[in-house]
């Protein structure tokens, strides 16, 4: 088989007032996986979406083994063999794998009566290609998120694409479940498939890429080849300055005060027997695979699952919590895993994002006083550095990381004793990154208890004082920051 | 960052004109403006004050169920039931004066009380039991029509109240009572929306009912207050309905539910939640209201204003998806 390959040659995009890439060229072979890294607005997504159809360059033009392209639609980007694997999955959880991987081209007869066998058939071929647990006849809803995507795949695979871009694609994966997805990657690339790669994982790329094509603000700072690069470097590249070990910046108190949230056999259909204290000024980590009941336990805690059994109590006092108001009025917030889903009301002002959970800081007699709540969100945007123009600016237009600072800007009114924080870290840029470290340090400081939960390990290890680290909805051990590595967490993890 | 920054930022955070002058209203106020027109061409007796007054008391049962309707919508719900509920606590009323021969204001009460056990009912319903807010209400728009004939026994319920069939015949200064009520509660809805905590929690559960809850607010609390005020003037826009026919009739306010949500739709409450206000959805009920008048006016077949509404809630529908993509091409 004759060498596959796509060739980006100064490729061009503009948005109102915005350059998203300028004069990109880079060429990614077949049989290799390329990786393409960078802060958040570096434009990779927006490549990816030039390459699959979704937008038209302004400039440059692309070349897939040394034809000239120019889709003006997915469809006619996946029709020449390109697909590409977004964070967000395009499943339809209802149907089957096999229903899924096919979609609209199930085999059927003269009259349009789907061959369910031999979809099924076909559909198993592909999975026992990839030797996965799961069978083309289960529900896409019953598989886990890991196996979701591997779904996702398949679909790449049936259409024979031989261009596979992967966004993101271990943003929500453990660390199991990301070395299956990688032994599919590997898989593809050894058939001779051109993998392009996002992440903003660096330990990832070590693992999985051949080259690294590095970007910032629309343009490309480098290419190099994986074996030749250092994370320390690319960090440089991709941040163009040496960040260092922003860990060691970070400045923690020195002890904790007494205990603040104090969790005794909390359980629910999720969790069991879920214990532990929380003293003033410590940063509590919760770690465990995906799945393994991490954000069930905060969300119980929160009020936002029901509560079968345990106690809860607040300062020494036992407290009732039903819902998230209630928890709110006992002095806890919560800032969810999904920004998007759970977290913000996108198609709103920075402004009302701000006051929503503190609206009686900033209203008399039920009465919204529009400057006090003005008011609120400037010293807001003004605390978690929000890069915005205005406290009018929808949320929906911020980047990941501006986003998150507005969903912690939100408690800023509030009279909080215990903060949770689940995945505030994800899918956003190293520097957004570490200035959230910075604030949770800082919240501790000022006397808060916080619970942070993260997927990535590195953070966990550096941020947090102590570690709970859960296994199938019950705590499988406890760890302090001196002793825990990550051996002895994924120990108690798996 | 310095101050300077901070200052800028302070600055454009203030409301600005231009905002205000893209906002959807004034594009409908445009719209209004060339309804007034075209239609004052076809028949200068179109714009006169008689006419004018005249439009603004056939408006008033609808406006009032749309009152209702532009909470709901915003709040990511809908009340299908609300032309019907209007119509049985018609009935109810008319049936308890006419067999008990009490006082209307009495009457008026328990009418209401029914209605608003109506609104709790489609409250649990869409809250308890999780049905779709549309379904259930359409089922309960049913039970209530079904109802209404049945306490009417099909034919009109007579009242013989003289206070009460005065209400919709005082004028102050030339404008009807029930225009002035109709307008008194639009304003005080249209602040409660705009101005209070509550309006505020409608949007942000609109906006994103997850994200609402988690930061404290209680969504199904919201939601059944809403029902609840639907309910409670979908009774005052019965009341008024019985006041100026001088009876409950089995087949009042048929159909009023369809009018109330173009006009919300055509004020620029979008259908998915989360957007829209009380301003706007007062110009959404004045404009179809001109343009069924206009209609009439133009001698047009009763029948071709039928399919004239259904084609303006299309356009309503279509210029909402083209404004949304534009917002989202944007992005």
């Amino acid at each position: 088989m004759e060498q596959q390959y796509v060739e980006f040659k100064g490729i061009g995009k503009r948005f109102i007032g915005v350059r998203a890439l300028h004069d990109v060229s880079f060429r990614a072979n077949g049989g290799e996986v390329t990786a393409l890294l960078g802060e958040n607005g570096a434009g990779k997504s927006t490549l990816l979406k030039i390459l699959s159809g979704a937008y038209t360059a302004d400039e440059g033009v692309y070349e897939i083994n040394g034809a000239e392209k120019h889709f003006a639609t997915t469809q006619e980007a996946i029709a020449d063999g390109v697909s590409i694997i977004y964070q967000e999955r395009q499943l339809v959880k209802e149907l089957t794998v096999a229903e899924n991987i096919f979609m609209n081209m199930l085999p059927s007869n003269r009259l349009g009566v789907i061959d369910y066998a031999a979809a099924n058939a076909e559909a198993q071929r592909i999975i026992d290609i990839f030797r996965l647990p799961i069978r083309s006849t289960d529900r896409v809803k019953e598989l886990s998120v890991a196996h979701q995507q591997m779904v996702e795949i398949m679909k790449a695979v049936r259409r024979e694409s031989n261009i596979i871009a992967f966004d993101e694609p271990t943003a929500s994966l453990s660390e199991t479940e990301i070395n299956t997805l990688f032994s599919v990657i590997g898989h593809l690339r050894d058939e001779g498939k051109v993998i392009l790669y996002v992440s903003h994982r660096l330990k990832e790329l070590f693992q999985i890429t051949d080259k690294i094509v590095v970007m910032k603000d629309g343009a490309l700072v480098d290419t190099l080849k994986t074996s030749d690069a250092s994370e320390k470097e690319l960090i440089r590249l991709m941040v163009g300055r040496d960040i260092g070990d922003i860990f060691h910046h970070l400045d923690r108190a020195a002890s904790f005060g007494g205990p603040v949230l104090e969790v005794r056999n909390i359980s629910n259909d999720n969790i069991s027997d879920i214990s532990f204290t929380l003293h003033k000024g410590e940063v509590l980590g919760i770690s465990g695979l995906v799945g393994a009941g991490r954000s069930e336990i905060v969300r119980a805690i929160f009020g936002a699952d029901k509560l079968q059994r345990g106690e809860i109590l607040i300062d020494g006092k036992p407290v009732k919590i039903g819902s998230p108001a209630d928890a709110i009025r006992a002095g806890i917030g919560l800032c969810p895993e999904d920004r998007k889903d759970e977290g913000l009301v996108l198609e709103n002002p920075i402004r009302t994002n701000i006051s929503i959970a503190t609206l009686g800081l900033v209203s008399k007699m039920g009465v919204i006083d529009t400057k006090m709540e003005r008011d609120m969100s400037l010293k807001a945007i003004a605390a978690y550095n929000i890069k915005t123009h205005s406290a009018e600016k929808q949320v929906i237009e911020l980047s990941g990381g501006n986003q998150q600072k507005v969903i912690l800007g939100r408690w800023i009114g509030a009279d909080l004793k215990v903060l949770i924080l689940d995945e505030p870290t994800k899918g956003i840029d190293v520097g957004a990154k570490s200035e959230i470290y910075n604030m949770i340090i800082g919240l501790a400081k000022s006397g808060l208890g916080v619970i942070f939960i993260s997927s990535e390990l590195p953070e966990v290890l550096n941020i947090c004082d102590n570690i709970i680290v859960v296994k199938e909805g019950r705590v499988s051990g406890t760890l302090a920051r001196e002793d825990a590595s990550e051996e002895k967490v994924l120990t108690l993890a798996m | 960052m310095g101050a300077n920054t901070e200052n800028t930022i302070e600055k454009n955070s203030r409301t600005n004109i231009g905002s205000i002058i893209r906002s959807n209203t004034v594009v409908m106020l445009f719209v209004l403006a060339g309804v007034i027109v075209i239609f004052t061409a076809i028949n200068p007796s179109f714009l006169t004050t008689q006419n004018i007054i005249n439009i603004l008391n056939a408006s008033v049962i609808i406006g009032l169920l749309s009152i209702g309707q532009t909470f709901l919508i915003i709040a990511g719900h809908i009340d299908l039931s609300c032309g019907s509920i209007a119509a049985l606590s018609g009935a109810i009323m008319a049936y308890i004066m006419r067999e008990t021969g009490i006082a209307w204001p009495t009457a008026f009460l328990l009418a209401f009380l029914f209605a608003v056990l109506v609104g709790i009912i489609n409250a649990v319903l869409v809250n308890v039991f999780e049905l779709q807010p549309f379904i259930a209400t359409l089922a309960m728009m049913s039970v209530c029509k079904g109802a209404t004939y049945l306490l009417c026994e099909g034919k009109a319920i007579q009242i013989a109240d003289k206070a009460f069939l005065k209400i919709s015949a005082i004028s102050l200064a030339y404008i009807p009572l029930p225009v002035i009520i109709m307008v008194v509660m639009f304003l005080v809805f249209g602040f409660i929306l705009a101005r209070t905590v509550f309006g505020r929690m409608v949007y942000m559960i609109g906006g994103n009912v997850s994200a609402a809850r988690l930061a404290g607010i209680k969504p199904k609390r919201v939601s059944t207050i809403l029902y609840i005020i639907s309910a409670g003037a979908s009774a005052v826009a019965g009341a008024l309905y019985c006041s100026r026919m001088f009876s409950a009739l089995p087949g009042a306010a048929s159909g009023a539910e369809f009018d109330a949500i173009t006009a919300v739709v055509l004020g620029g409450v979008a259908f998915i939640g989360g957007k829209g206000n009380m301003a706007g959805c007062f110009v959404g009920l004045i404009i179809i209201q001109f343009f069924s008048n206009g209609l009439v006016l133009s001698n047009m077949d009763a029948f071709w204003q039928v399919i004239a509404k259904g084609l303006l809630l299309i356009a309503a529908l279509v210029f909402d998806f083209v404004r949304r993509k534009r917002f989202e091409s944007r992005l």
